[in-house]
């Protein structure tokens, strides 16, 4: 038997579905990524370390937060250079904004309609108007966060190396503090109704990964952790996961010591869910699921766990940078500083860095020389690392899906795309 | 444009190759979006729907490059089921991020990337009009919501749609930001078509170009002045290569006297 479904929509980017099935086996389970290859990694080489970051969060509208500061923070370590507490703290509650907005884009218009055999979300707003409220507040919040501090919520402007090109309104950001309260309270009751959902119970074994930090639950900083808890440093986990390519295929996959592995927000809860802020651990408790959990339907909930567990951390971070002053910003110093760190570099300098996204973990890696200009960079997005498990997973659950009878009718054709969606892949990330 | 139609306007919003950004602009319009779906027909949004395509639209938004094959043949086909063609932000106005290669060695970045290569398309970059007729360009990297909005509901109205033939400056000075070009900073404002509100200069981040020039403008003042304050000629190319204008500028290499 072989299944084909032409476009999954729903999902950034385009991508299909094949699978061949022989006597109850599957011999192929593959999705069809329809991206063309923008060859990201070659444009950037011989451009200058300055604009690249620019270039980079054209990866990807829905995240591009993640994908100037990763690109910055491989530059700085490259560079080695240290960026001030206030510049952390800024960049951390961007990152807050970016994981709340993807979280509710991709919780409440892509993964909720499959929960209620809808496949249009116009129907789905009319059934659940407050909840359609909830998401758009919690979207406008996090899109208000990346607006006031980085210029503009997509492709945010003032991210650079070092700092930030302009520091933002503290007026702005008193009216964001004054906005936490209620928009956690739109967290938690658009987490409430993802506890009700009845989730497939699919349980499977697999490797996941995320980054993990002994202070916070980790984000914007921290090591890479496994299973076996053991935890490794960016640089060194680059290289334990190994990208290859399917012939004529422009995404590439990745595998964690030859095997499938899984990263995104199920995989953090799994690593760093005693970390989380109190609102988020009540509702972690509420729903009754036993941690580390193996079934990959779950990172829809621990979305939803996440929001509120951001909402939280937005406020505390605002409580901090608002009693920082933000009316100086050292921009020669800075400049000064880039330019004494090129002229040190001999022949070509490397560094890689690391940020949780929204998806899972997200890498980048630099070489740059003395001119200031890219030799050779790599990025490795969550959706490439989770494309192999994905896969892997979808050969497991179609033989529970067909059962006995051997068609996969409507209803598995919504199944497998809803498996698709609960890992929330971001095609045009994976394939750039 | 839709004429005296009393049933509501079927349209589309699609996406060959990008980073979708610009629906994801779309959506971020929020409640304003969900009370304009109210008065159209959707017939693919593939961000909110997973249903049937309709046969033929109004008006068809589309976002991205076309990069794959399929992209061409998609791109093709929509514009004979479509009354209306929009080129949705830079990628599709431009050619945008993706035409940086054009400039390049493309097979040795095609080479760099990918080890197997075979069965990847890798044509030069080339905005939507190069493959079809398009009605209208709404320009940016993302586009700039509230002017989509306001061209939406303009053309459910019938009322005529002109972006105004106005640099970045303008909304700039109205802004009363510092100038960066006169900070030295590699400006492109004075000769790129605004609309956006000046995001870039507001936050102290020079113009780069992401509408793409104004019409009938002469570049090479900027280009010289851009000179004279010590910028090298790749330098200024580097930057009118981002999102793959410098083609529509300078049809031929400039040259420097």
């Amino acid at each position: 038997m072989h299944i084909k479904i032409d476009h999954i929509a729903k999902i950034e980017g385009h991508a299909g579905f094949t699978a061949d099935i022989a006597n109850g086996n599957v011999t192929k389970a593959r999705l069809d990524v329809q991206e063309g290859a923008r060859l990201l990694e070659g444009i950037l080489r011989d451009r200058s370390i300055f604009e690249v970051s620019q270039i980079t969060s054209r990866i990807c509208g829905v995240c591009p937060v993640v994908h100037t500061l990763t690109s910055l923070k491989a530059l700085e370590k490259t560079l080695n250079i240290e960026v001030s507490e206030q510049t952390t703290l800024l960049r951390k509650l961007m990152m807050m904004g970016q994981i709340i907005n993807s979280h509710a884009l991709h919780l409440f218009f892509f993964s909720l309609s499959d929960f209620f055999g809808q496949i249009d979300d116009l129907a789905l707003i009319k059934k659940f108007p407050d909840r359609t409220k909830d998401a758009l507040v919690i979207r406008e919040f996090g899109n208000n966060i990346i607006e006031v501090i980085g210029g503009r919520s997509i492709h945010p402007l003032t991210p650079t190396i070092g700092g930030f090109l302009k520091l933002p309104d503290a007026k702005k950001l008193g009216k964001l503090f004054n906005k936490c309260d209620d928009v956690l309270i739109h967290t938690l009751s658009l987490a409430k109704l993802f506890i009700k959902l009845k989730y497939p119970d699919f349980v499977r074994s697999a490797p996941y990964a995320s980054m993990h930090h002994l202070k916070e639950y980790a984000f914007y900083d921290g090591l890479i952790k496994t299973p076996d808890e053991k935890k490794t440093s960016p640089t060194e986990f680059i290289n334990v996961i190994k990208e290859y390519q399917l012939t004529g295929s422009a995404v590439k996959r990745a595998k964690y010591h030859g095997k499938p592995f899984m990263v995104g927000a199920i995989s953090r809860l799994n690593n760093n869910h005693t970390q989380l802020n109190p609102e988020a651990k009540k509702i972690l408790k509420a729903t009754k699921i036993h941690l580390p959990s193996f079934n990959p339907f779950h990172n829809i909930l621990a979305q939803a766990i996440e929001i509120i567990h951001c909402a939280e951390e937005s406020k505390k971070l605002l409580h901090k940078i608002l009693r920082q002053d933000l009316s100086i910003n050292n921009n020669k110093e800075r400049e000064h500083l880039i330019e004494i760190k090129l002229k040190s570099i001999k022949t070509t300098v490397k560094g890689t860095s690391t940020i949780e996204a929204p998806r899972g973990t997200l890498y980048y890696f630099y070489e740059i020389g003395g001119d200031g200009k890219v030799k050779n960079c790599n990025v490795i997005t969550p959706t490439s690392q989770n494309l192999a498990r994905l896969e892997k997973d979808l050969e497991e659950y179609l033989p529970e899906l067909i059962g006995t009878k051997n068609v996969c009718k409507t209803d598995c054709r919504e199944k497998i795309k809803m498996l698709v969606r609960a890992y929330d892949p971001c095609l045009t990330c994976a394939t750039h | 444009m839709l004429g005296a139609k009393k049933e509501k306007p079927t349209i589309a919003i699609v996406s060959l190759t990008c980073c979708e950004g610009c629906q994801v602009a779309i959506l971020d319009l929020g409640e304003r979006f969900l009370e304009l779906t109210e008065k159209i027909n959707i017939g693919d949004f593939a961000f909110l729907e997973d249903k049937p395509e309709l046969p033929n639209y109004d008006i068809v938004f589309v976002e991205g490059a076309p990069i794959t094959k399929e992209n061409i043949i998609r791109l093709k086909d929509l514009r004979k089921r479509s009354k209306f063609l929009i080129a949705l932000g830079a990628c599709a106005a431009l050619g945008g991020i993706a035409e940086i290669k054009n400039y390049q060695d493309k097979f040795e970045r095609m080479r760099y990337v990918y080890k197997n290569f075979e069965g990847i398309n890798n044509p030069d970059i080339r905005p939507l009009s190069f493959y079809v007729k398009v009605d209208l360009e709404i320009p940016g990297c993302p586009i700039n919501k509230e002017e989509f909005l306001s061209i939406v509901k303009k053309l459910l109205s019938d009322i005529p749609v002109k972006i105004p033939q106005r640099p970045i400056c303008y909304e700039c000075q109205l802004k009363q930001n510092e100038c960066l070009l006169q900070k030295d900073l590699p400006c492109l404002g004075p000769v790129i078509l605004g609309g956006c509100g000046a995001p870039c200069p507001s936050s102290s981040y020079p113009c780069d170009g992401c509408r793409g020039p104004m019409k009938n403008i002469n570049p090479d003042k900027l280009n010289k002045q851009l000179i004279t304050q010590g910028y090298t000629q790749e330098e200024i190319d580097l930057i009118t290569q981002r999102f793959g204008f410098e083609d529509k500028i300078y049809p031929e290499p400039p040259t420097i006297k």
